[in-house]
C-alpha cells in the first residue's frame, strides 16, 4: 500500500480526497473541541476553509526529491492534517530561509492564508513587543544547526499578540545533509497568564508569611519586656516560648495559604527545630498527612511541652539522648485520628511520674489535648518516656 | 543571658529595627548581656551611630520601612570590621546586596536573648583569635 502510494505520488488526488472525507467529520469535531486551548475561536476556525488540510499533500507534490517518501510521506500528510500543533518548514538553502510549508494549525494560529505565508521568513510574526534576545537565541541556534525552544511574543494577522512556544530544529536527509528547518508553534498565552497568577499568589503568601513572623516577633517582644518590667522574666519566658512554638507551627502553612490545611509533619519539624539545632537528635517519621489549623496548634504546643521537658529532664537533657517523633493517620474512616508517637531514648534514668517537677506542665498538655477531644498516654519506659498523642483528624475542614 | 561581651562591661552594640516593640525587647536583651544598646529605628540613625560610635557588634533588621534595607549599614560595619547579625523575617526575599555582605542570619522570630548572644559570638570569636 505504502509503496503503491509512493509510486503514484504525483497523481493521488482521488485517494487523498477519500481519505480526507473519511477524516473530515472527526477532524472538524476535534478542532472545535480543542479550539479553546489554541485560542482558535470560531472565526479562526472558519479561516481554515476546506474540511481536509491538503497542504502537506501539495507540499510533497512540489518537493518530490526530499525525504518524505513512502510510508513517511503518508504519515507526514496525515499528521500535518490532524495535529493541533502549528508546524512550518523553512528552506535554509534559499536566501532569507523562507517558509516553504505550513499546516492548517499554523494558519489558524496566525490568521494568515497560506499564500500570505509561503516564501516569507518566519520573522513576519514578530512585532514591537517581541523580545530581541529571544530572537537572537533563535538566530544563534539556526547558525549552529541547534534545536532551540523559546517563548516569544508573536502577532496574528489581525494584530493581536500571542505567546508562542516555538520549537525550532534542523531536519537532515538520509545522507546527513541539512534540508529544512522545522518549526512548531504553540500558543501558550493562557499558560503564561496562569503562571503570572501563580507568581502573584506566591508573592502574596510570602508577604503574609513575612508579616505574620514579624507579628509573632512583636508579640514576643511585648511579653518579654512586660515580664522584665514586672520582675517575672521566668513566667514571661514560659509564655513566650509557647507563643513562639505556636508561631512556628503556623509559619509553614502560609506557603500554601489557600489550601486551608496544614501538613502535619512540616508543623512538627518546625515546632521542634529549636530543640535540635544540628538536626541530629530528633528523628522524624511520617508522611504527608494534612490536617486543619486547630488540631495543629494543639499538637504543636503539646510537642513543644514534651520537648521542653525532654530538654530539662529527659533525653534532650544529656549528650547522646535522642527523640523519635512519628505521626500517622489512624482510627476508623468515620473518626480518623492523628496519632503521634514520642519516643525518648538514651537520656538519664526516668523519674517516676507522680512526684517530679514536670507534673504541672504535663497537666497542661493533658488539658489541651482533652479540649481538642484527643488524649495522651504516657509509658515511663526505663529507656525514656514514650508518649502517644491522639487528636481527631479533620482533613476536610476549611 | 548575663554573659559579658568583653572583659570590660559596657561594650556598645548597635540595634536596628523599624519595629519599636522589637527594638525595645532587643534593647533589654543587650542590657541583660552586660552591654550598652544603641538603638536605631531608621537607616539614617543606624548609619550615624555606625560612623560616630565605637561599637563591637550589631543586630540589623534586614527589611526596613519604605522599601529600604540595612545594606548600607552592613557595608559600613563590614568596612570597619564590626561583626553583625542579620535579623530577618524573610530570608528568601533578602536583598542580594545584603547577602553578598555576609553576616550571621538569624530568622525572626528568635528570642531576643538568643539574637543578642548570636551577635556577641562574633565578638568573642574575634577576641579569641
Amino acid at each position: 500500500m505504502s509503496s503503491d502510494r509512493a509510486d503514484q505520488a504525483p497523481e493521488r488526488p482521488d485517494e487523498a480526497t477519500k481519505a480526507g472525507e473519511a477524516a473530515s467529520g472527526d477532524d472538524r469535531a476535534f478542532y472545535d473541541a480543542g479550539g479553546a486551548g489554541q485560542s482558535a475561536g470560531p472565526q479562526r476556525a472558519s479561516q481554515a476553509g476546506g474540511a481536509y488540510d491538503d497542504s502537506a499533500e501539495r507540499f510533497l507534490a512540489n518537493h518530490p526529491d526530499d525525504a518524505f517518501i513512502g510510508a513517511s510521506g503518508v504519515l507526514f500528510e496525515q499528521a500535518m492534517a490532524q495535529t493541533r500543533m502549528a508546524v512550518c518548514l523553512c528552506d535554509p538553502h534559499t536566501p532569507d530561509a523562507p517558509i516553504v510549508f505550513v499546516n492548517r494549525a499554523f494558519r489558524w494560529l496566525t490568521g494568515y492564508e497560506e499564500h500570505e505565508i509561503i516564501g516569507r521568513n518566519c520573522r513576519f510574526l514578530q512585532g514591537p513587543g517581541t523580545d530581541r534576545s529571544a530572537v537572537a537565541r533563535i538566530r544563534q541556534a539556526v547558525e549552529n544547526e541547534d534545536v532551540v525552544v523559546v517563548e516569544l511574543l508573536n502577532y496574528r494577522k489581525d494584530g493581536s499578540a500571542f505567546w508562542n512556544a516555538l520549537h525550532l530544529g534542523p531536519i537532515y536527509d538520509a545522507q546527513g545533509r541539512l534540508i529544512y528547518y522545522f518549526g512548531s508553534q504553540w500558543d501558550v498565552s493562557d499558560v503564561r497568564a496562569a503562571r503570572a497568577d501563580e507568581r502573584h499568589a506566591r508573592e502574596l503568601a510570602r508577604e503574609l508569611s513575612h508579616r505574620m513572623k514579624n507579628m509573632f516577633a512583636v508579640i514576643g517582644g511585648i511579653v518579654n519586656f512586660t515580664g522584665r518590667s514586672r520582675g517575672i522574666e521566668v513566667e514571661a519566658r514560659e509564655i513566650n516560648d509557647r507563643i513562639q512554638a505556636l508561631g512556628r507551627a503556623y509559619e509553614t502553612t502560609l506557603d500554601e495559604a489557600s489550601s486551608g490545611s496544614i501538613e502535619v509533619g512540616q508543623a512538627i519539624r518546625s515546632v521542634l527545630s529549636p530543640y535540635d539545632p544540628d538536626g541530629k537528635r530528633i528523628h522524624f517519621k511520617g508522611n504527608g498527612l494534612r490536617s486543619d489549623f486547630s488540631a495543629v496548634s494543639v499538637l504543636g504546643l503539646s510537642l513543644h511541652e514534651l520537648a521542653v521537658n525532654a530538654a530539662k529532664h529527659g533525653a534532650l537533657s544529656s549528650d547522646g539522648g535522642e527523640v523519635t517523633v512519628a505521626w500517622q493517620k489512624n482510627g476508623s474512616s468515620e473518626a480518623p485520628t492523628i496519632v503521634i508517637d514520642w519516643i525518648e531514648q538514651g537520656g538519664p534514668a526516668v523519674n517516676p511520674p507522680e512526684n517530679n517537677a514536670e507534673a504541672p506542665t504535663m497537666g497542661i498538655v493533658d488539658r489541651m489535648l482533652h479540649m481538642a477531644r484527643g488524649n495522651i498516654m504516657r509509658d515511663w519506659h526505663p529507656d525514656g518516656l514514650r508518649a502517644r498523642l491522639r487528636v481527631p483528624l479533620r482533613e476536610d475542614a476549611v | 543571658m548575663g554573659q559579658s561581651c568583653c572583659p570590660n562591661d559596657g561594650c556598645r552594640v548597635l540595634v536596628l529595627d523599624d519595629e519599636p516593640l522589637i527594638l525595645l525587647d532587643l534593647e533589654f536583651a543587650v542590657e541583660d548581656a552586660g552591654c550598652v544598646p544603641l538603638t536605631a529605628l531608621e537607616l539614617a540613625e543606624a548609619l550615624a551611630i555606625a560612623e560616630s560610635e565605637h561599637i563591637v557588634a550589631a543586630i540589623l533588621d534586614v527589611s526596613l520601612a519604605h522599601g529600604q534595607t540595612c545594606a548600607p549599614v552592613a557595608k559600613a560595619l563590614a568596612e570597619r570590621g564590626v561583626p553583625y547579625v542579620l535579623h530577618t523575617g524573610d530570608l528568601d526575599r533578602m536583598d542580594e546586596a545584603v547577602r553578598k555582605l555576609g553576616g550571621v542570619l538569624v530568622p525572626k522570630p528568635t528570642p531576643a536573648a538568643v539574637v543578642v548572644s548570636r551577635a556577641l559570638e562574633g565578638v568573642t570569636q574575634r577576641q579569641g583569635a
